[in-house]
């Protein structure tokens, strides 16, 4: 499915105040933004005008960096088929990557959603990753009563902690806390004045059947530590508290991380994956897994989840390293471990052996 | 202190209560429609004031109201009051001649409705002379004639312009509209879902008014409530059906506890919204006793059509050749996205599986479903749970899924019959394995599936159940798997006490115990005390519904 023709696409997300404008006016003014599309909410936000080469009357901007600003439609697949055809037809620059911005009140889901199974979509485009914006400041109010802001950081690759400058050392670690207990695999990079690296934020190569990049090979090795070792000071779930989830009580929701020693049948896999949508897709806010497929042993597949929705299984050209064990992590509100490793077990032909938990 | 008196106290019974705890009592007393002291002459003694009317059992029988657990409300009371009914043994110009009666007497432009011909007429009625001898004999009316099966329909050319079907009309799926096989006219047979076509139209034409399918429904209920039941589910609530119950319940004139089941797609024989539209609707209807609670499931056919699902192959024929086994109309993922999806807006399934497959798969996406989904107060039952492979019948129990028996058809009959020749003497035999489903712990309920069978009558089932063999003195000296019979007393839980747990009512209705509504029937003979082959004569003297007398026999 995947191919390395696709074009990358980042998605930005954020609450309402967490600084993710500020951070793409930063990032809309860096060069290594030339040959990138950025589909933003409004123009008027972001301060564009002495940045502009030229500019359309059909919400369309040239910066002078290279990088190509267009307000997002009502409708993403118009919008990316709409950039791909003016590319093809010669009326924008050609564009090696995308930026989405979400709106910051808005369930990234549905946009993840789209990129994940709109067939126009996926021909064209792949996701490269999801970074979130957190505010160090009220970010750990935000999460207690908003319920979106934590689907936001659950479905997120990468966090960005914004106005560190302003918040307290000990608040800082408090949200920190949180987070990790959320989202437990995402890397979190700290921002202040929304300046941070672009490739902090680009080029996550979630999605990419190349996989070397750091951020794959990194979760993958949080996915094995995460399975295998308690967390800091970070409050378990009590039936599952041996099994080291990780579990943010304000929001109900939970992760953990699951290690298979032994190949998975792709069928048995795709009925199970088939079963957890249906039946519990609702509360699966992140899955991720590198698989070792009993079909291919040399070849992983990678799978991304999004409540009910699979992206099409991503197979690897080879493995990130030489640990060949399959790695599945999920990020979840109120679906005990324990049913996963039963229904694995009994649906995906998993022996329970096989499942590897921390030392006793 | 206050003291507080009974509404009705019945005393000097022999009152079976269906409570374990205490099978047996001689008095009652009830207040508010809910029993408030089960017990002796000295439990309610202190209950009698001025204002309370006793009951003198005079030593009868007394026990809790039945509980049939499947069965179509609306259709016995339809056909009773407002169809023109003839024999399904009738000839196609015997039809003719009483449709032409009914068609003189009826007011111009009014539909007439009739049923049920015999379905071994359709062949015969599928041409261009049959269809001209009815036609004649409808005086212009839109008529739409039943068969026995209600699968398939006989319409007149009046009712076929009004449901827009002309001769170049195509074939809907799964259906068949009947044309004469050298002129390509219209017959008016209506095969399956081309059934729908009419039924859309007579619906559609305002035929039934809410006013008369209220008075449908309710004379189903004293008919169910003549037999001692006063709590039913109806296996295929649309609509209408729901929309009479609450309009019934709102009058205070519903005399039973109605658990609905509401199909998650549209019934071959029943037409309107289904699944999420319907279950959207499903608060609109609630009442005091109306519960919209379950859905209803299609999983397979019946076996004499071979519709069923089964392991093995029916017998080979030329149609079908060797091998056919059936086949269900739901995958596993299809039907476990519809329990998950059920089970999250609170619905029970009630899952229809006449053959042994279907019941696997049923069983099988219900495991699915409860390894993920956890425990459950929900309730799913297996419909005609008749056929089951020997290794699901433990799997009930374990996956708390309740055995729907109906029909009542667990003794010799013509269905039995029509299995032997689909399957063969030997599997058709195996048919309705009670005891083991008993002994492996399962919870079983019982049902007629009223019209299925020509008479709601629970009693038939109850001597059945406990002796194998036909009530009516049909195939006499016959059992059918004897050894699958079970004892009196496990019936009447079957019926009662189980039977309600199995709705969803076991904490409220069920059995004669403090705190449960007053539903209550009279026996003119003590069932525990005569012999098995009498059980059938039973008849209910009196019938109770939340305390209030609801049918008396000879009034």
């Amino acid at each position: 499915m995947a191919t390395a023709d696709q074009i990358p696409v980042t998605v930005l997300t954020g609450f309402l105040g967490s600084g993710k404008t500020t951070v793409l006016n930063h990032l809309l003014r860096q060069p290594e933004l030339g040959g990138v599309v950025a589909i933003i909410n409004e123009f008027g936000e972001v301060a564009l005008d002495h940045l502009l080469v030229e500019s359309s009357e059909d919400r369309l901007a040239l910066l002078d960096n290279g990088c190509i600003c267009c307000s997002v439609r009502e409708d993403l697949i118009e919008t990316l088929a709409d950039l791909a055809s003016r590319c093809a037809d010669g009326t924008i620059p050609p564009f090696h990557r995308v930026l989405v911005e979400t709106t910051g009140l808005a369930d990234p889901v549905p946009v993840l959603h789209t990129l994940m199974t709109a067939p126009d979509v996926l021909s064209r485009y792949r996701i490269d990753g999801v970074v979130a914006t957190v505010d160090a400041v009220n970010g750990a109010h935000t999460l207690a009563a908003h319920g979106e802001a934590v689907r936001q950081i659950a479905v997120a690759d990468r966090l960005l902690v914004t106005k560190i400058d302003l918040a307290a050392e000990d608040a800082l670690a408090r949200l920190d806390a949180q987070l990790v207990a959320i989202n437990p695999v995402a890397t979190r990079t700290k921002v202040q004045n929304g300046i941070v690296d672009p490739a902090k934020v680009l080029d996550a190569g979630l999605f990419d059947p190349a996989a070397r990049s750091a951020d794959v090979v990194r979760w993958f090795d949080l996915a094995s530590q995460a399975a295998n070792s308690p967390h800091g000071d970070h409050h378990c779930e009590g039936e599952a508290c041996g099994h080291h989830s990780h579990h943010a009580h304000d929001a109900g929701v939970s992760s953990y991380s699951l290690v298979i020693d032994e190949p998975i049948q792709r069928e048995a896999l795709a009925r199970w994956l088939d079963y957890v949508a249906a039946l519990r897709g609702e509360d699966l806010l992140r899955f991720k897994a590198i698989v070792h497929v009993a079909e291919q042993p040399d070849a992983p597949i990678v799978v991304h989840g999004v409540q009910h929705v699979f992206h099409p299984p991503i197979t690897l050209a080879g493995w990130p390293s030489a640990d060949r064990r399959s790695r599945l992590v999920f990020i979840v509100r109120g679906i005990p471990r324990r049913i996963i490793e039963n229904t694995l077990c009994k649906f995906a032909a998993v022996s329970r052996a096989a499942i590897q938990r921390s030392a006793a | 202190m206050n003291r507080t008196f009974a509404d009705t106290v019945f005393r000097n019974g022999r009152i079976y209560t269906s409570n374990r705890g205490q099978p047996w009592a001689t008095c009652a007393a009830v207040k508010a429609g809910r029993f408030i002291a089960v017990g002796e002459e000295r439990d309610v003694a202190a209950l009698i004031g001025e204002g309370t009317a006793t009951v003198d059992l005079g030593g009868r029988m007394a026990m809790p109201g039945i509980v049939d657990i499947h069965n179509h409300i609306m259709m016995g009371g339809q056909a009773d009051l407002y169809e023109l009914r003839f024999s399904n043994a009738d000839s196609i110009p015997r039809i003719a001649e009483t449709l032409h009666k009914a068609a003189s007497a009826a007011a111009p432009g009014a539909w007439i409705v009739g049923g049920q011909f015999g379905n071994n007429l359709l062949n015969e009625m599928n041409n261009a002379e049959s269809c001209a001898l009815l036609d004649a004999a409808c005086l212009g009316h839109p008529v739409v004639l039943r068969d026995d099966t209600y699968h398939n329909r006989w319409a007149s050319s009046a009712a076929l312009r009004l449901a827009g079907v002309a001769a170049d009309t195509a074939d809907p799926t799964d259906g068949e509209i009947g044309r004469d096989l050298k002129s390509g006219t219209l017959t008016g047979i209506m095969i399956e879902a081309a059934s729908g076509l009419v039924e859309r139209a007579l619906a559609a034409s305002g035929h039934y008014t809410a006013e008369m399918d209220r008075a449908a429904v309710a004379r189903s209920i004293s008919v169910l409530n003549a037999y001692g039941v006063t709590a039913f589910i109806d296996a295929a609530s649309m609509q209408p059906i729901m929309a009479a119950l609450k309009g019934l319940d709102d009058r205070g004139e519903l005399t039973a506890w109605a658990v609905c089941a509401m199909p998650v797609v549209e019934p071959g024989f029943m037409f309107g919204k289904a699944g999420e539209e319907l279950f959207a609707l499903r608060e609109d209807y609630r009442g005091a006793h109306v519960k919209p609670d379950y859905v209803k499931v299609f999983l397979d056919g019946v076996p004499g059509a071979k519709t069923a699902a089964f392991h093995e192959p029916y017998v080979t024929d030329p149609v079908r050749g060797c091998c056919f086994r059936g086949a269900t109309m739901l995958t596993v993922p299809d039907l476990i996205r519809w329990l998950g999806r059920c089970e999250k807006l609170g619905l029970a399934a009630k899952i229809h599986c006449a053959g042994d497959a279907a019941v696997t798969q049923a069983l099988d996406a219900i495991d699915v479903v409860r390894s993920f989904n956890g425990p459950t107060h929900l309730i799913h039952q297996i419909a005609h749970a008749s056929y089951i492979a020997p290794d699901d019948i433990k799997r009930f129990a374990e996956l708390g899924v309740a055995a729907d028996l109906s029909p009542i058809i667990w003794y010799p009959t013509i269905f039995l019959e029509a299995h032997k020749a689909a399957m063969g003497e030997e599997r058709a035999q195996r048919f309705w394995p009670n005891r083991d489903l008993k002994e492996a712990g399962a919870l079983m309920a019982g049902g007629s599936d009223w019209p299925v069978i020509p008479i709601p009558d629970p009693w038939q089932g109850i001597e059945g159940m406990v002796t194998r063999q036909n009530p009516t003195g049909d195939f006499p000296g016959k059992s059918l798997w004897a050894e699958q019979a079970l004892d009196l007393k496990t019936v009447i839980d079957i019926y009662t006490i189980d039977a309600a747990r199995a709705a969803g009512l076991g904490q409220s209705i069920g059995s004669i115990e403090v705190g449960k509504s007053a539903d209550l029937i009279v026996l003119d003979q003590m069932i525990f005390d005569i012999p098995p082959d009498q059980l059938a004569d039973t008849r209910v003297e009196m019938t109770f519904f939340e305390g209030c007398k609801v049918y008396e026999r000879g009034a």
